[in-house]
């Protein structure tokens, strides 16, 4: 909580898994992706100029307009962490009854997880709603700007694309088949209150989300989502994305998978936290971004 | 019961209580540390007043709004799918340290204060209140360009924004209290820091000079009308 947005950055991972899994994607999209963990190169990449005297006054700034609450690049971060701790419990509980599937006595438990399909597709959607409210945090709009949001979907380039790409790929075409985008709808058409309560990652967001009680929020999550569908569709059909794609623009980084890839998707949410990565490699960037204009 | 154990467990409840309300309770927003540099939003402008003062783009360019708080708001200038530049216009009120760089410049763009900060940036102080800045982005701007980019706001709008100008005539003879919520934001003592006028005027020319040796420049010719005959 109380680590600075550019500190959070420094402490990005340089190499690991989510690092692997995020360079595979980026093979799919063009522009490709690099893992910017160092404040200072994102501050003269911004700035235009690598005066070291600059690059200081710069980032005492970001640190001051990250400890301010009122601006939000810190709570957009913490909705980030929020979906991410969610997303890993979730992988968790699969992991662990694909596990235990296998053993005589404990079977039960594979029983007891809730179904897979539509969890998977609250959980995307609880990402767009994360990612939609964050963009308002960040940029200062009011929390229910469908609209805005969806033209900004239009204008995300480079790393943002990224990682939208990571998010079609890894969130729902994997888990969800080639169709995913158009069985969402109707996927959590059947989401109640009692599947809300399931997930971690609501349990965590409800307070972030706009309105009282579980139908409001769902109805936010739902239009957020529709936005988001609106732009995601013409996303992967430009970049001819899909499942088998995936796995194999992921085999190139991560290494041959053998298993199905409703299995690749849930190893890769129990293992990685892609989304906050890149989560703070966004917010970070709009924070220098400001930050440069106002010293 | 002891004595001392009444007084413990009678502390401790208090404690927990303070505590409690401590992390419960929707304080935080009264702690400070809530704003940047702890100045309230309402003495700062609101960057939604910023938007319409932005540059109009030419043909082929496009003005993308990215960030829009108390304050600043922001714009990317794109030509096709490139960012050229970063457009900006943020209240110094925050950042009062950013002004100390145009102490000393003798630049001016319509007689506002410019200075060129590295290879790519360039900004512009507005009324003493308002610092517009155009950051290059990409294949990068020359100055020439970036100069001309800040020419294109509309700085007289801009400098009409400042509370200083509003206020002005309301304060001007004996003055009054406004009701609360309408009264002048707070003014901060910057030491070192004149307001520069909007007229670019020599500091010299208002120095009284002792009549025999006054020489005939431009300034005292435009002031001789207004003093009496020597």
């Amino acid at each position: 909580m109380s680590a600075t947005v550019l500190e959070r950055l420094e402490r990005l991972p340089r190499r690991n898994l989510t690092v692997l899994a995020l360079k595979g994607v980026s093979t799919l999209v063009p522009g490709g992706w690099h893992n910017q963990t160092s404040p200072e190169e994102l501050i003269s990449d911004v700035l235009g100029s690598d005066d070291p005297e600059l690059v200081q006054q710069v980032r005492a700034r970001a640190d001051e307009l990250s400890r301010a609450r009122h601006e939000g690049y810190r709570r957009a971060l913490s909705l980030y962490d929020a979906v991410n701790r969610s997303q890993k419990a979730a992988g968790g509980l699969r992991v662990l009854a694909n596990v235990a599937g296998a053993l005589p006595l404990v079977k039960r438990v594979a029983v007891l997880t809730p179904a897979s399909q539509t969890l998977q597709a609250v959980d995307l959607s609880l990402k767009v709603a994360a990612e939609m409210l964050a963009f308002t945090q960040v940029n200062g709009l009011p929390g229910d700007s469908f609209a805005a949001f969806g033209d900004s979907l239009r204008e995300y380039t480079g790393e943002a694309r990224v990682r939208m790409a990571a998010l079609v790929c890894f969130d729902a075409l994997l888990p969800l088949g080639d169709n995913a985008l158009h069985r969402l709808d109707g996927l959590l058409g059947q989401v109640g209150s009692r599947e809300l309560h399931q997930l971690p990652s609501y349990v965590g967001m409800a307070s972030l989300l706009p309105g009282r009680g579980d139908a409001a929020h769902l109805s936010f999550v739902r239009r957020g989502v529709d936005q988001w569908l609106g732009w995601a569709d013409g996303f992967v059909g430009d970049l001819g994305l899909s499942g088998q794609r995936a796995v194999r623009a992921l085999e190139t980084t991560i290494g041959p998978w053998h298993g199905g890839m409703e299995q690749l998707a849930t190893f890769l949410d129990a293992f990685t936290d892609t989304y906050s990565h890149t989560g703070v490699q966004a917010v970070a960037r709009r924070l220098v971004e400001r930050a440069a204009a106002e010293i | 019961m002891s004595r001392s154990l009444r007084w413990g467990i009678g502390l401790l409840l208090v404690a927990g209580l303070l505590l409690g309300a401590f992390f419960f309770l929707p304080f935080r927003s009264w702690l400070p540390g809530g704003t940047v540099a702890n100045i309230a939003t309402r003495e700062v402008v609101n960057g939604t007043l910023f938007n319409r003062l932005f540059p109009k783009p030419q043909t082929g360019e496009q003005l993308v709004f990215t960030q829009e708080k108390r304050g600043f708001s922001q714009a990317r200038l794109k030509q096709g799918a490139e960012v050229r530049a970063l457009l900006s216009i943020s209240d110094v009120a925050s950042s009062p340290a950013s002004r100390n760089k145009f102490i000393h410049t003798e630049e001016r763009i319509q007689s506002w204060p410019l200075v060129d900060q590295g290879s790519q940036a360039s900004a512009l102080l507005v009324a003493d209140r308002f610092q517009v800045k155009v950051i290059g982005q990409g294949s990068g701007l020359d100055a020439q360009q970036r100069h001309e980019l800040l020419g294109a706001f509309d700085l007289a709008a801009l400098a009409a924004l400042s509370p200083e100008a509003i206020q002005a005539p309301a304060i001007a003879p004996g003055r009054q209290a406004l009701p609360p919520g309408r009264q002048s934001p707070l003014r901060f003592p910057f030491p070192g820091l004149k307001r520069q006028a909007p007229q670019a005027q020599p500091s010299q020319a208002r120095i009284p000079q002792p009549a025999a040796n006054r020489k005939p420049s431009i300034f005292n010719r435009a002031n001789a009308a207004l003093e009496p005959a020597a």
